[in-house]
């Protein structure tokens, strides 16, 4: 693996963060989901916020509940994410033709996303981020229409989600679900900026995740329990199985699945509760391309109104020259 | 041959292609019905300093071998509790006999005891194609929780599986399934000595080979495997119809390629399915970025076309390349696969007496 020559890094093998202790009579409780099983957490995102990139997008999925103030550590990890397009442009001169659009996805967690320390090489789980997401999106764009031309587009986490529960000291021991509602936000952002970007594509496309919970273990039931839009946080070791879709509605067609664990006979309703929360996804996505068009055309009338007005001002100064 | 996919088919042949998969009944290139695998070969335990080796050779010339060596490491210190939950919880183990070893070890496994690398001829190590096959192949083997606590030595020691993979040849098709499965064949013929410290000593472990335990452990009787290694099998679509085990050729007119890990399930009960699905992941087909075939009305060298050039102006171009919509010439695929159609994938992988089970009777035919 390639190592970071260029930094004075942290010695390898990682460093452990800071554990703090919580004062004497407050006792840590772990969050537990006050949302409905079928219930998406809010989210925001915005398009347009990078004036020089084709295309941005911001998202962000905001802590559901105030944090109770006498602790440091977050109770609940927050998503925020920006995307950034660049492209379509043309390929450099040395590079082969190409008779399509060349995407390419990068992912990049910074260097504070997590609780543990992230460095500034992409690490193996950044680049399988990106791989997934390029898979998820070249299905989408409409390539034959930009021969030799390649197109970029850059993710940076600027805080990611927990694996765990960090709070109080317990290490966090997460079975890479976290991760998971990362690439289902990273393929909503990126989407929002291909729009924002003017690239043509078959669909919006957005990502949804869902995940079998183990209530036997918990809550006593037989039957374990598909919920939408997990928090890492808030189940503590009881997800088995997750799976991220990244899903066209108009085409009812999904170009990005990735389920991992035993989700037992489980398996189809897995997919189709992603797929509704891609769905519900799907609904706040639109809105923000809608109302980013909306203020492009804003700008443009403004932008007409303001020559309008220059020009008016140049005839005026003629008219004043004619006169003297 | 076409940059960027390596793909050396025309848009015509890839059309010809096309059309003969979708087609039902299908016609496959090389005359296999939509499961049927091409043969094999493949030999177990051929390294002798490692723990369990394997090597398979597809009939294409693509050629895998895998090593998986284990060395016993300290385990670090779990996470500093400040209200000391962590060595409660320990104490309480230390309690129990032997006979409950098993439920004592049910959950102490780490993910990162378990390291694969792959290297690939001619494809960097930080390239995306071996981080995502590694990532593919890590998850599948951890979704088993009994592989990581099989690793746990004591409190103190565990054991750290290194799962070195060499693809031998060129990759002239994704090579992901001859991976898996010269993995799963390697790691059917793992050993790893038999331990004869007790508890939480320093390990020492029996220097008599034959004393040795395999890592997935067999059952008594037949000498087969009662736990069995995750397989990843590959398996793409054209339209409705659905193809397992397909060559390069047939992947340059996928329109999807979806990459499948099952598992044996522990249960004996008779009607429960043999297999269970632990991991699946969507993998970006070649044929997208296979060059678009020049519907007859654009072509400006045909004589019989009505070719009114000087007419059509790019936009007129482009309603027409649309409206072919790939029906008379090949048109890269665009967006993605059906639900239902995953959800027959893996149907046709998991059941009863399919393509799963299967291939893992082959495998475990293989003599070591």
């Amino acid at each position: 693996m390639q190592t970071d020559r260029r930094r004075l890094n942290a010695p390898p093998g990682g460093t452990t963060p800071p554990v703090f202790a919580a004062p004497p009579d407050t006792k840590l409780h772990r969050p537990t989901r006050t949302r409905k099983p079928d219930e998406h957490r809010k989210l925001f995102l915005r398009t347009g916020i990078v004036p020089s990139a084709s295309g941005s997008a911001y998202y962000e999925i905001p802590p559901q509940e105030p944090q109770p103030t006498a602790l440091l550590v977050p109770q609940r990890s927050s998503l925020k994410i920006t995307c950034t397009v660049h492209g379509p442009r043309p390929l450099p001169r040395n590079a082969a033709f190409s008779p399509n659009l060349l995407l390419s996805a990068h992912v990049k967690f910074a260097p504070f996303a997590t609780q543990n320390r992230r460095g500034y090489v992409r690490d193996a789980s950044e680049r399988d981020l990106g791989a997934h997401l390029e898979t998820a999106l070249r299905g989408v764009v409409i390539g034959e229409r930009f021969p030799k031309s390649g197109c970029e587009v850059v993710l940076t986490i600027l805080e990611g989600e927990e694996d765990g529960w960090g709070a109080g000291g317990a290490e966090i021991k997460g079975g890479g679900w976290g991760i998971m509602t990362v690439l289902a936000g990273c393929i909503t952002a990126a989407s929002a900026a291909l729009v924002d970007a003017g690239i043509d594509c078959v669909d919006l496309i957005s990502g949804g995740v869902a995940a079998v919970k183990d209530a036997g273990k918990h809550g006593g039931q037989e039957n374990a329990v598909v919920v939408l839009d997990p928090a890492p946080s808030e189940h503590d070791g009881e997800i088995t199985a997750a799976c991220v879709v990244g899903y066209l509605q108009s085409r009812d067609e999904v170009t990005e699945m990735w389920m991992k664990g035993d989700a037992g006979a489980q398996v189809q309703t897995l997919i189709d509760e992603a797929v509704k929360a891609a769905s519900l996804v799907r609904a706040v996505l639109a809105e923000a391309v809608k109302d980013g068009v909306q203020a492009k055309i804003d700008e443009a009338e403004d932008d007409a109104a303001m020559t309008g007005s220059a020009k008016e001002g140049k005839g005026k100064s003629k008219e004043v020259v004619m006169t003297g | 041959m076409a940059p960027y996919t390596g793909i050396p088919l025309s848009p015509a042949e890839l059309q010809y292609l096309h059309t003969s998969l979708s087609q039902d009944p299908p016609i496959r290139p090389d005359g296999r019905s939509p499961t049927q695998f091409r043969p094999l070969v493949a030999e177990t335990d051929i390294l002798p300093s490692t723990n369990g080796s394997a090597r398979i050779c597809f009939p294409d010339g693509t050629e895998a071998m895998v090593g998986v060596k284990a060395e016993v490491e300290k385990t670090r210190e779990g996470g500093q509790n400040v209200k000391g939950e962590v060595d409660g919880k320990t104490g309480k183990d230390e309690e129990m006999g032997d006979d409950s070893n098993r439920s004592a070890r049910s959950g102490r496994g780490w993910g990162e005891w378990v390291e694969i690398g792959i290297e690939i001829p001619g494809i960097r190590d930080d390239d995306a194609l071996p981080i995502f096959l590694s990532a593919m192949l890590t998850e599948a083997l951890l979704a088993d929780a009994g592989l990581k606590d099989t690793l746990w030595i004591n409190t103190r020691f565990h054991w750290r599986l290194y799962i070195d993979i060499l693809l031998l040849s060129q990759p002239l098709s994704y090579p992901l399934p001859l991976l898996s499965l010269t993995t799963h064949l390697a790691l059917l013929s793992t050993r790893l000595p038999s331990l004869i410290s007790e508890r939480d000593e320093d390990p020492l472990f029996n220097d008599d080979w034959e004393a040795s335990t395999h890592l997935y452990p067999r059952s008594k009787a037949d000498g087969s495997s009662a736990q069995r290694p995750p397989i990843t099998l590959l398996v793409m679509s054209v339209g409705e119809m659905i193809y397992f085990d397909p060559s390069a050729d047939e992947l340059a007119v996928a329109d999807a390629v979806v990459a499948l890990s099952v598992t044996s399930t522990s249960t004996t009960d008779a009607d429960a399915l043999p297999l269970k699905l632990v991991a699946l992941r969507t993998i970006d087909p070649p044929s997208r970025l296979t060059a678009g075939g020049v519907p007859n009305v654009l072509s400006t060298t045909s004589t019989t076309g009505t070719a009114s050039t000087g007419t059509t102006g790019t936009g007129g171009v482009l309603a027409i390349r649309e409206k072919d919509q790939g029906q008379s010439v090949w048109r890269p695929p665009r967006g993605g696969v059906k639900r239902a159609v995953v959800g027959r994938m893996i149907k046709a992988v998991v059941e009863k007496g399919g393509v799963g089970m299967e291939v893992m009777a082959g495998l475990a035919g293989v003599e070591t």
